[in-house]
Formats: C-alpha cells, sequence, structure tokens
C-alpha cells in the first residue's frame, strides 16, 4: 500500500495565510430595506424568505422591523454579495439599497 | 378570488388551484394588461453616492430593465394560455398555477402595485384614498387596490 505524503505547506505561505489582512474579504457593505407604504407585509416577508433563505419567524421579525422603524438591516456583506442582494431584491419591487459601513 | 388547495399532479409539481369568478378574471386580465409601469430610473443602489458607482448603477437599471422584457414575454404567453382558467365539476373557474407561475404573477403584480403609487405620486395609503383625483389618477388608485388584492390572494397559498 502505498503511503500518502502529509501536504508540506511553505512556511511563508501559511504565514500568509493568519497574518495578511488583504486576505480578508471586506464585509462592510449593508444591505438595508427601508419601508414604504404599498408593499403589502405578507409580500415583504415571502420575498425575505425567497432571497435570503430565511425562516419565516426570521422574515416576519426583519419585515416588522421595517415596518415599524423605516428600515431594517438584512445583511452585512462584501460589494458584490451586497450588490447582487440588492439586484434580487429590487427585482421584486422592494426599496432596498446597499450603504457602506461606518 | 381565492386560495382553495395545491394538489400534486401525476408530473410532481404541486399546482395552485385558486377560486375565481368570471368578473375577478376580466379584472385581473385588465390590470395585468397595464405592465410594465415602472421605469429603470425607480431603481436606486445606494443612497450614497460614494458607496456605488455610475457604472454599478447603470447595471442595476439594465437588469431590472431586462427583467421587465422577460416578464412581458411571460406575460403575453399569460395571456394566450386558455388552460390556465377552467371550469371545476360545479361550472365554478379555477385558476390553476405552477410554483413558479404563482411567484412570477407575484412579482408582475406587485410591480402594477409600486408603479400605479408612484403614478399617484408616492402617497401614505389613507392620503391616496383622500386624494382629489383626475380620471387618470383614479384609474391608477385603482390599479393599485386592485393588484394588492389579488396578490393577497395569491400570499393566501403560502399560508
Amino acid at each position: 500500500m502505498a503511503e500518502i505524503a502529509a501536504p508540506v505547506a511553505p512556511p511563508d505561505t501559511e504565514k500568509k495565510e493568519k497574518t495578511d489582512p488583504k486576505e480578508t474579504p471586506d464585509r462592510g457593505y449593508l444591505v438595508i430595506c427601508w419601508n414604504d407604504p404599498v408593499n403589502l407585509m405578507d409580500y415583504v416577508t415571502h420575498v425575505f424568505q425567497t432571497v435570503f433563505g430565511w425562516p419565516k419567524a426570521k422574515a416576519e421579525h426583519h419585515m416588522l422591523q421595517v415596518h415599524e422603524t423605516g428600515k431594517s438591516l438584512l445583511v452585512r456583506e462584501t460589494f458584490e454579495k451586497a450588490e447582487h442582494y440588492v439586484h434580487q431584491l429590487q427585482s421584486y419591487g422592494l426599496h432596498a439599497t446597499m450603504e457602506r459601513e461606518e | 378570488m381565492r386560495f382553495v388547495r395545491s394538489q400534486k399532479s401525476p408530473g410532481g409539481e404541486h399546482p395552485f388551484v385558486f377560486h375565481i369568478s368570471k368578473r375577478e378574471k376580466v379584472v385581473l386580465l385588465s390590470t395585468l394588461r397595464l405592465y410594465p409601469l415602472l421605469d429603470a430610473s425607480y431603481h436606486q443602489l445606494s443612497r450614497d453616492p460614494k458607496t456605488a458607482g455610475r457604472a454599478e448603477q447603470e447595471w442595476l437599471e439594465e437588469a431590472m430593465e431586462q427583467q421587465r422584457q422577460d416578464q412581458k414575454k411571460k406575460l403575453d404567453q399569460f395571456f394566450g394560455n386558455d388552460r390556465l382558467f377552467f371550469k371545476d365539476g360545479k361550472g365554478e373557474l379555477q385558476l390553476t398555477l405552477t410554483g413558479e407561475q404563482l411567484e412570477w404573477l407575484l412579482r408582475v403584480l406587485n410591480e402594477i402595485r409600486v408603479g400605479s403609487w408612484v403614478r399617484l405620486g408616492r402617497p401614505e395609503m389613507e392620503a391616496a384614498r383622500k386624494l382629489q383625483l383626475s380620471s387618470e389618477q383614479a384609474h391608477f388608485l385603482a390599479s393599485m387596490e386592485l393588484s394588492g388584492y389579488f396578490q393577497a390572494a395569491l400570499l393566501e397559498a403560502f399560508g
């Protein structure tokens, strides 16, 4: 039976993975849903479930937050993922934007 | 219009069955003929121009416009599909939708509702009902209310 050699990473590679901040994705983009008087509450809940795959209770929590406080922070993501979610939410007619976390 | 049941078909799909009166069918189809009511400029990627540039904003607008064209094609197919509406054993009219068709119809109706609201000047709901309306505005108030009525009936299917 042939032995399988354990992979050996060069020392500098291992160090880089642990310490280089450039390797950390910038998840400083907030996807926010804003209140409007036109989207039905049940519809907003349904869209949150569909787009994020959330259970109904979590989707309803965010829907009520939008309704009662005027907005809800839905997710904190990288630029590309936040942009993707805003496209999705807007394709359903929701008033959602992405904002840089301050 | 009201949700009746979801049933498994031989093909493995779960069609959603709705009872709909003849008058509601006429109103539903005439409401759907208003699509599209929103234009690309409605969509805003970010409130802060520093967060997203012009290119990203244009990409969003193009994506929404492409979606609108795709939805319009599906809508034309919907108008030409007589098999969606049929009479049951009691002679009552039913609308049968697959899950995909249900999702699509919800989105189209929502855009008609939002587009009507935009054309009314984006009023608060109670204020909209008290507006002194021109005949065109009355038309949009009606389409906003009617699309919401049909959306609520469709959403019943999700429990």
